[in-house]
């Protein structure tokens, strides 16, 4: 990339309109249950009912009688799936360490049993209703406190971290708080639900169209479990329609399409129903998070513990990772964080908006909070005399830090300086209390192998393709604005196509790295493509007469070019990568309890702006999740037989368009040195941290009430 | 869901008779509810009859000055909107755009939110073995497990289930009339009459039979009503059920007393619930805040709160509270 590009480029950094928003407000952009097929037959869940024990006996007559049923899969005639290879079950993915269908027991409520195949959908949902399934149930283990004698319980080994004596130095600082917060289990709740369509090509080659943003993952997967070539399976997902953290997993509803699929010899589609999205891929677990800080008499932060107790299904090792951020996100001597996971009969967890800083930062920031009312500092005062100058963690310097920027800009667009630092001090003109809250958002910036192929056409077009995702944060816009400078053409002149796995190879979508590491292969592969050209022509063909001369002397239909991008290891080893960010909150409370956010400024460091349009709109989304956090998200799974009661979207609650506040969203827009060419850290899941403990700050100094427990919902506040 | 046959109906008389040759039938208005229900495995009719075509959506003035018919087929969103009742019977406009969403508001008929069932989830999900409303004799789920939106007033052992609608609750105060017609012909049914208490037969929600077709809603001339508010406490600023409701209508005299109160509560009961303990200590006195304060305790007097919803009783009380002293501002 020669030098100064970026800065002088005509489509990076400019606040450009979605290349395909006219295909989604039209409905012209195809999601995975809109591809239709010849002879598709449609799949149904079986799912148990029970939350733990073994199933004896399933009795299929009255389904197998049922009208329109084409096939039944259950485990008595499904396919020997091959175990999910070590290297993904490692890392927590796919979202169960077990293939289905391959034993009898049951581990939650709504684990898949099999799939009735029918010919309409109506059809094998009814007939999905009629097995008769028997069981032998166990007590489930349900309650986070049911720790049978350690016999459920992990401590996974690099999530215990240690500096320092937090014991002897809490012994004797000037002041301590010791409290707990806890946060429910949540679900994604994309509007696009899960849908797979499979069809079998030929007896060993597999099509699969599936809402995933792990399509080199999922691939990888089908290919292990059928024991097929890699190249015999082919994903596709053009679009996903919104993901939140779900989607990245892979679950079992995939290999049972494609099972159900081989068994009726037909194109097989499986859409989940809304309630199915609650128990069948994935949640946030429950964390109660056990918060001990100490400070001394001018304020800075002398010790810490953060002790995190989640859990996982029994046939999951996902864990939420609250205390990672509480490791580094202020200068602190004394450190002690642990992470504890429960095995329970509850679905598995995985990802979700900024899992393990979500809630973890939500406690850490709130503990801040209570440690800066307790000595009479402004929070936000207290936060820059314990500003962390260094990862201490790591003990490496940040690549590039502007929290300083963030929290000054913030707090003059809110104006912070308006606070009444008195809890209960100030009132709107109706009665309602009103209050101030602020919170520091922070979020790593990965970054992944990635590549990208360019090819240019006979008409002078270029087509650039990589197999990543676009989940509706603008990952085609963003990736054309790339590749149309980096070959210094118009946007109309390039189209980047993604979302199949026939492409070169793209990180999962997730962890706010997409664009850190898709970008660079792009641009790698534009680059080259352009300097392909220039030496076959003497120059870029702006003509017809020019591009069929290159043609004619290529002899080739197209000239492609690929590259392949790697993350900056020897950078990644000097420098601790992180965004950052200020969150400032005016939340009003009214005398029946009902919390609602007003306004919100916020401002970020996440190295270079590509494009402030979408980055602003991620930001909007990300703040309202977490207002969705802070106020009324919880799934809430009965007591005694592990359901859940309110799978549905009238009752999940999120917010709505009347529960959005005034925003108020900025960048510091400073290329990160060390982060690639480009700069640019991600934006992405850094737009949810910190705002629920922002939300809770602000009601806390509106009514002088601590609500550690989330959803901050109006009982909590009467 | 179930298979089910479906015919339209000509008429209200076909429609009645159709009941009559099927038992297991059931009317088909908007759809918003009873479709749901359906796909739950909630609701399993052997046969459906669409009424959707019946003349039964006008919303017209009663000869002699009797007040409002609302016929059974009008749109929640058209009710909300049209000025005889945004002018005469705020409170009721109010309730009905409180209610779900606009897209549920298009649909839903007036007769069909009459009927609306309980958000009880140990009702709307037959994989939950208990529950005395769906089954009779099964128990009552809600009453050890999570029961945070149910009932604090004349709820029974069986079922603290309560009803979901807006509108059933600024119908009960304005006294409204249900209009039905049956084999037999047409009846009136009080609002106060139309929905049951739980006892030990909350498998019946109404005392609507099977064999009679909602045809309108009568709400009767009370001139006062324009002076009238709904309130709606929820988890969220709109698509919510309420944790509590309160419909208010008052009449204050020159001398600031109040001469005639209306009070219902809704989120709290089995039925919308008519506060006529608060009713009776409102008037003759001063409409402030002492006044209102006092009516609540009255009415909340006799309230039972379970593990996950004794806040609810508070939050009746400051609700109450909250919306007379609204309408004793309007002008």
């Amino acid at each position: 990339m020669p030098a100064g590009i970026l800065d002088t480029s005509p489509a990076i950094g400019k606040p450009l309109a979605r290349v395909d928003g006219k295909l989604k407000v039209t409905g012209a952009a195809r999601y995975s249950a809109e591809f239709a097929r010849p002879k598709l037959a449609y799949a149904v869940l079986i799912q148990s009912t029970i939350a733990n024990g073994r199933v004896s006996k399933m009795d299929l007559a009255a389904a197998q009688a049922a009208a329109g049923v084409v096939g039944i899969l259950t485990r008595e005639n499904a396919p020997r799936f091959k175990p999910y290879p070590d290297d993904l079950t490692k890392i927590g993915a796919p979202g169960e360490s077990r293939v289905p269908l391959q034993d009898d027991q049951v581990h939650w409520v709504g684990q898949h049993l099999g799939v009735i195949v029918a010919e309409s959908f109506e059809e094998a949902t009814h007939a999905a209703s009629l097995p008769r399934v028997q069981y032998e149930d166990a007590p489930p283990i349900l309650a986070m406190n049911e720790d049978r004698a350690g016999q459920n319980a992990l401590q996974p080994e690099k999530l215990q971290v240690k500096r320092g004596d937090v014991d002897a130095a809490l012994a004797s600082v000037a002041a301590r708080i010791d409290v707990t917060y806890t946060t429910p289990i949540e679900n994604h709740n994309p509007m696009e639900v899960y849908s797979t369509t499979a069809e079998w090509e030929a007896a060993d080659r597999v099509l699969i169209h599936e809402s995933t943003r792990g399509i080199k993952q999922l691939q990888k997967i089908v290919a292990n479990a059928f024991g097929l070539p890699l190249d015999n399976v082919r994903i596709v997902c053009p679009f996903v329609g919104g993901a939140f953290g779900s989607k990245g997993f892979q679950w079992s509803h995939t290999l049972l399409a494609a099972a159900a699929a081989q068994l009726v010899q037909r194109p097989v589609k499986l859409t989940f129903t809304r309630p199915q999205m609650f128990d069948s891929a994935g949640q946030r677990a429950r964390t109660q998070q056990k918060f001990s800080m100490g400070a001394s008499r001018d304020g800075k932060l002398i010790a810490l513990r953060h002790a995190t107790t989640t859990h996982a299904s029994p046939v999951s090792g996902w864990v939420e990772t609250c205390g990672t951020m509480s490791q580094k996100l202020y200068s602190c001597p004394n450190i002690d964080v642990t992470h504890r996971l429960l095995k329970l009969n509850l679905t598995s967890p995985c990802p979700m908006r900024g899992p393990g800083e979500a809630p973890g930062v939500f406690a850490l920031e709130c503990a801040i909070d209570e440690m800066a009312h307790k000595i009479d500092l402004d929070p936000l005062e207290f936060r820059l005399r314990n500003y962390a100058e260094t990862d201490e963690n790591e003990n490496k310097p940040w690549s590039s830090k502007k929290l300083r920027e963030c929290y000054k800009r913030g707090a003059e667009k809110f104006g912070w300086s308006k606070r009444n630092r008195k809890p209960r001090s100030m009132q709107a003109k109706n009665g309602d209390l009103i209050g101030y809250g602020m919170a520091t958002a922070v979020y790593p910036a990965a970054q992944q192998p990635a590549g990208a192929i360019a090819i240019l056409n006979k008409d002078g077009t270029v087509v650039v393709r990589s197999a990543t995702h676009e989940i509706g944060t603008g990952t085609y816009t963003a990736m054309s604005q790339f590749a149309a400078d980096a070959l210094g053409l118009p946007l109309e002149k390039v189209r980047f196509e993604l979302g199949d796995s026939q492409f070169p190879l793209a990180p999962n979508n997730g962890g706010s790295w997409l664009t850190a590491s898709v970008a660079p292969a792009v641009m790698g592969a534009c680059a080259e493509l352009k300097k392909k050209v220039t030496e076959l022509a003497g120059a870029w063909p702006n003509d017809a007469a020019a591009l069929a001369n290159l043609f004619e002397r290529a002899a080739q239909n197209e000239i492609t070019a690929e590259f392949k991008s790697e993350p900056n290891k020897e950078e990644r080893a000097k420098f601790s990568f992180q965004s950052f960010g200020a969150i400032f909150v005016e939340a009003h409370v009214d005398s029946l309890g009902q919390a609602r956010i007003k306004r919100v400024a916020a401002v970020y460091d996440v190295g270079r702006m590509v494009n402030p349009r979408l980055a602003r709109s991620q930001m909007m989304g990300g703040i309202t999740f977490g207002i969705g956090m802070a106020l009324m998200e919880a799934t809430l799974p009965d007591e005694n037989m592990g359901r859940v009661l309110n799978a549905n979207l009238a009752e999940y609650h999120v917010p709505v368009c009347a529960d959005a506040p005034e925003f108020e969203i900025d960048f510091i827009n400073e290329p990160d040195p060390h982060m690639s060419d480009l700069g640019a850290r991600g934006v992405g899941e850094i737009g949810i941290v910190g705002v629920p403990a922002a939300v809770a700050n602000a009601i806390f100094h509106a009514t002088g009430k601590r609500v550690r427990d989330l959803p901050i919902t109006l009982d909590k506040l009467i | 869901m179930n298979p089910f046959t479906y015919t339209r109906a000509s008429d209200a008389a076909q429609a009645v008779s159709s009941v009559t040759a099927k038992p297991k039938t059931k009317f088909l208005g908007g759809g918003t509810n009873l479709i749901d229900l359906m796909k739950m495995g909630v609701e399993t009719p052997a046969q459906l009859v669409d009424i959707g075509r019946l003349p039964l959506a006008q919303v017209e003035e009663l000869t002699d000055g009797k007040g409002v018919r609302i016929g059974a087929l009008a749109r929640n969103s058209d009710v909300a909107a049209h000025p005889l009742i945004q002018q005469r019977y705020p409170v009721l406009s109010q309730a009905f755009l409180a209610g779900a969403s606009p897209q549920l508001r298009n649909m839903a008929t007036v007769g069909g939110n009459l009927m609306q069932r309980t958000r009880c989830y140990y009702f709307y999900d037959p994989a939950f073995p208990k529950c005395n409303k769906r089954n009779p004799g099964s128990g009552c789920g809600a009453l050890e497990g999570y029961n945070r939106i149910h009932a604090i007033l004349g709820q029974s052992e069986q079922c603290i289930a309560t009803n979901p609608s807006d509108m059933n609750v600024a119908l009960a105060a304005l006294d409204a009339v249900v209009r039905v017609q049956g084999p037999k012909g047409e009846r009136e049914i009080p609002i106060a009459d139309f929905h049951r208490l739980p006892g030990s037969t909350p498998n019946v929600d109404t005392n609507l039979q099977a064999d009679e077709l909602i045809v309108a809603v009568d709400l009767p001339a009370i001139p006062f009503a324009t002076r009238s508010h709904y309130l709606k406490v929820r988890d969220r600023a709109s698509y919510a059920f309420a944790i509590v409701s309160v419909a208010a209508i008052l009449e204050i005299g020159i001398d600031k007393k109040i001469t005639s109160a209306r009070v219902a509560l809704g989120g709290v009961a089995h039925k919308p619930w008519r506060a006529q303990k608060a009713e009776k200590e409102l008037i003759g006195k001063s409409a402030d805040e002492k006044t209102f304060r006092a009516a609540a305790e009255a009415e909340l007097a006799a309230a039972k709160g379970y593990k996950h919803n004794e806040f609810k009783i508070e939050l009746a009380k400051r609700s109450i509270v909250r919306a007379l002293s609204t309408v004793a501002a309007l002008a």
